[in-house]
């Protein structure tokens, strides 16, 4: 296994560098730069080209493509990430600045949809066509249908607004302190973010554990007279569990860049809000951090899933 | 075989005329330009679009004390614009580009009902959206003297926000529109209203100006947006006036009151707080409440950014040929960090504000206009020739008369150069201290919470007295953000401004908010590509 993951590692470097490189291109390939982006249109209007061209140059802006690359490269490799391009703050800073928020969120969301996902397909599943069943197939549905925007501000309307149970948005406020002041803060946008991913688990847990309970070997433990709850659970629910954690480890890397309408509508300063405004802004350094960021994760969690599924799964073998 | 000879030189005829009509440009006819303005009803757009929250325009310069009397309206008339289209030998066959950079529903629904009066008329036009270099796009010139527009468009939507009325007309100069070619006429006309600080004559130059552009129509003005200050029932600006909110007036926040929260705490909420940056005050000096309620300025205005008196200076004077300004500092100024304001951060200011590419157009020309400013900024001269100072005053000397100097300095905040001398002024708004601003208004600021909050806190040591509140709290929302709504309806909002309808249209229906409308000067107008040829 230690060479399996070696290697997977090793794999991870040219696979950043080729993704880094066409991100750039991507950015490239937009119309614009940071400076027109700056710049109000009303403003360019009096500022000379010679004005504009020196902003770009002091910006690093007017080297070639894959000269302005290189330097970025180098640099990602000597440790030195950049500045923002609109605000020269280190991009180092803004991504520790926001990644905090983003993986609160996250981690509510993964713990909650995972613990009670699997819970309650399982259930549904070992009460297959009964009314539990159904109704929480339609829960589920409801769940992977009704978008996230929507949810989150009928549950802001109804928690935040009508009820004043708990606040508007925004993650921390003056004078909070320790994380009990912070708690009321993460409760609705971790709770409708763990509630749509709820719906997701539930349904794939169901239909896993379904094909787990048909297969041979759920007879044979019945015929060596095993107690129900280690049929279904032991044996039962372990190979289930395969498909199950696939889906909860590829969603890992989508919750740091993938909670910006949940961090919109709640007024979340996650580092999915930095991630489209340094796209709009064609802020490219900080683009480029968080983009190889969410990459690494995809990565990250691609090995930790074969691993895991290795470890539940003894059929299963790294090497 | 005659036949054949016939229908190839028909076609040969018509290929000609459509490659003229190609290179021609038909709305450099001002009958094409009359004709467009009459074929709009803005009226029934105002009333139906805009839900009755704007004005039908007929100038660029706003209703009130500057206007033009006896301005003809181009009431709507399809008859009279067909008319003139007809007079005009209108090619009905070509399609008007018509672009704009507004990402709003608005946009898009005013560009369908511009469509359709157009069409009614025999004008066909298409829309789209500036995308990426949207000003190289907007504003490319073509080379002097060249009667062939560098840019690609027809027609261009967009607005003019003013600070001083000169910008409504400053931009129509020979050889610095990208779509009015200019005239003598037109650099007289822009000479006579930049020439004088005589008011009387100022208005006069004006009125003439309203004048001739009403006629001619480099811009179709459309409508004047206003603007709306909302505030909480729970908060009093105790007699504070009402002004135009995007720039600074005395609106006296050092004596507004707001009900104590549950722990007695008197905490004013507001929005237009920093997600990454604090933005400098040099550009949009009153925008963010971090400038507004952060920096003071040598000058103060009224509510219609008339100049009144000083804030930061004890007093100035102006020479009566209008070529030099001298202030005076009052005694013991301090930055919110307790160094000492000087005279010497106000001279600094201005002369790093010359080299800083993107500052307000009225402050850029106020400080050109300096003495020595031209050999300053070229490298030739360590520093500006005609700004002088003597202990606690300044005195400035104009090697051309600027007739907004006044406004400039109650707009323009001196920022410190102890924490700032070091700046590359092309990287200004990318130095470190914008990460938390030292400045010399009545409220300094405490906490930063980027992309979060900003608290603010009253500054002790205040020229103006101590504020009356305990805080001052942002939140990072602003105008046409679905936060704002929410944030009013939690009563986490107590004042604040928008031009957004839809904000208005959903504040006024709170309980807990009131919203005042004030007249500003802003103007969305139609820029029309008026060179002869065009480059499309």
């Amino acid at each position: 296994m230690l060479t399996f993951i070696i290697r997977r590692l090793l794999i991870v470097v040219p696979m950043l560098f080729v993704i880094s490189f066409l991100v750039y291109l991507g950015l490239e390939l937009t119309p614009g730069d940071a400076v027109s982006h700056m710049i109000d249109p009303e403003v360019a209007s009096r500022i000379s080209a010679e004005q504009l061209s020196e902003m770009r140059e002091a910006l690093g802006l007017n080297k070639s493509f894959l000269e302005r690359y290189y330097i970025w490269i180098v640099n990602v490799l000597q440790g030195d990430f950049g500045h923002s391009l609109a605000g020269g703050v280190p991009i180092s800073d803004i991504v520790f600045d926001r990644l905090p928020a983003t993986l609160e969120l996250s981690f509510i969301a993964i713990v909650f949809s995972t613990i009670f996902g699997c819970l309650l397909g399982v259930f549904s599943a070992l009460k297959k066509g009964s009314l539990t069943d159904n109704s929480l197939s339609v829960v589920g549905m409801l769940g992977i249908s009704i978008p996230e925007f929507f949810f989150g501000l009928v549950a802001l309307l109804i928690f935040a607004l009508n009820l004043q149970w708990l606040p508007i948005g925004g993650r921390l406020l003056p004078g909070y302190e320790t994380i009990w002041d912070r708690l009321p803060h993460m409760v609705l946008p971790g709770f409708v973010l763990a509630l749509m991913m709820t719906a997701g688990v539930m349904r794939y847990s169901r239909s896993a554990m379904l094909d787990s309970l048909s297969r041979d070997f759920i007879k044979t433990a019945r015929a060596k007279g095993l107690p129900e709850w280690r049929i279904n659970f032991i044996h039962g629910f372990r190979v289930a569990l395969t498909p199950v954690i696939v889906l909860i480890g590829f969603r890992l890397p989508t919750l740091i860049g993938g909670s910006v309408i949940i961090e919109q509508v709640f007024q979340w300063p996650g580092i999915g809000n930095e991630f489209i405004a340094a796209v709009r802004g064609q802020d490219y350094p900080l683009v480029m951090m968080i983009a190889l960021f969410s990459v690494f994760a995809v990565l990250m969690a691609s090995l930790i899933i074969d691993v895991l599924t290795a470890l539940v799964d003894p059929r299963v073998r790294l090497d | 075989m005659n036949k054949f000879i016939g229908v190839a030189l028909a076609a040969a005829v018509q290929m000609t005329s459509s490659l003229a009509y190609a290179d021609v440009n038909q709305l450099s006819d001002v009958r094409v330009r009359q004709a467009i303005a009459y074929a709009i009803d803005m009226d029934t757009i105002v009333e139906t679009l805009f839900e009755g929250k704007a004005i039908a325009a007929d100038s660029m310069i706003p209703n009130g004390a500057w206007k033009a009397p006896g301005l003809n309206k181009y009431t709507y008339n399809p008859d009279k614009a067909r008319e003139l289209l007809k007079a005009a030998n209108w090619d009905s066959s070509q399609t008007l580009d018509v672009v704009f950079y507004y990402g709003d529903q608005l946009t898009a629904d005013l560009m369908v009902a511009m469509q359709a009066y157009l069409g009614d008329v025999g004008v066909k036009m298409t829309y789209r959206k500036l995308e990426g270099d949207v000003g190289g796009q907007l504003n490319a010139k073509p080379d002097a003297g060249s009667d062939t527009s560098a840019i690609k468009w027809d027609i261009a939507y967009g607005a003019k926000a003013a600070l001083a009325l000169q910008e409504y007309y400053n931009g129509y100069q020979m050889g610095t529109s990208s779509y009015t070619p200019g005239n003598k006429e037109l650099d007289g006309l822009i000479e006579r209203i930049n020439g004088t600080v005589d008011v009387a004559k100022q208005k006069t130059a004006f009125a003439d100006f309203e004048k001739y552009e009403n006629e001619n129509l480099s811009d179709i003005p459309l409508y004047y947006q206003q603007l709306f200050v909302y505030e909480s029932k729970r908060m009093s600006r105790n007699g504070g006036q009402y002004g135009n909110d995007q720039f600074n007036y005395d609106w006296n926040i050092v004596n507004w009151t707001v009900e104590p929260d549950a722990k007695g705490k008197k905490v004013l909420y507001t929005n237009t707080a920093p997600s990454q940056f604090f933005e400098h005050p040099w550009l949009n000096p009153g925008v963010f409440i971090a400038s507004k309620a952060g920096f003071d300025h040598l000058l103060t205005a009224d509510g219609s950014l008339v100049p009144t008196g000083g804030q930061l200076a004890k007093s100035f004077s102006v020479s009566d040929d209008g070529m030099s300004l001298t202030f005076e500092l009052k005694d013991g100024l301090k930055w919110h960090d307790g160094e000492a304001l000087t005279a010497a951060d106000v001279a600094w200011s201005i002369e790093t504000a010359l080299k800083v590419p993107a500052i307000n157009a009225v402050f850029a020309k106020t400080f050109d206009s300096i003495e020595g400013a031209t050999a300053f900024k070229d490298g030739s001269a360590s520093s500006v020739s005609g700004i002088k100072i003597d202990g606690n005053n300044i005195s400035l000397s104009f090697a051309k008369l600027d007739p907004n100097m006044l406004l400039t300095f109650s707009q323009f905040p001196p920022l410190p150069k102890h924490l700032l001398g070091d700046v590359n002024p092309l990287e200004f708004q990318q130095h470190s201290f914008w990460q938390k601003p030292i400045g010399s208004g009545p409220f300094k600021i405490e906490e930063v919470q980027m992309n979060d909050f900003v608290r603010y806190t009253p500054f002790a040591d205040y020229h103006g007295g101590v504020a009356k509140v305990d805080e001052l709290v942002s939140f990072p929302s602003g105008q046409g953000d679905a936060n704002v709504l929410k944030n009013a309806a939690a009563g986490r909002l107590d004042f604040g401004f928008t031009k957004s309808v839809g904000d208005v249209k959903a504040l006024e229906a709170m309980e807990n908010m009131k919203v005042v409308a004030a007249d500003i000067p802003y103007t969305r107008s139609l820029r029309i590509n008026k060179f002869a040829n065009n480059a499309k």
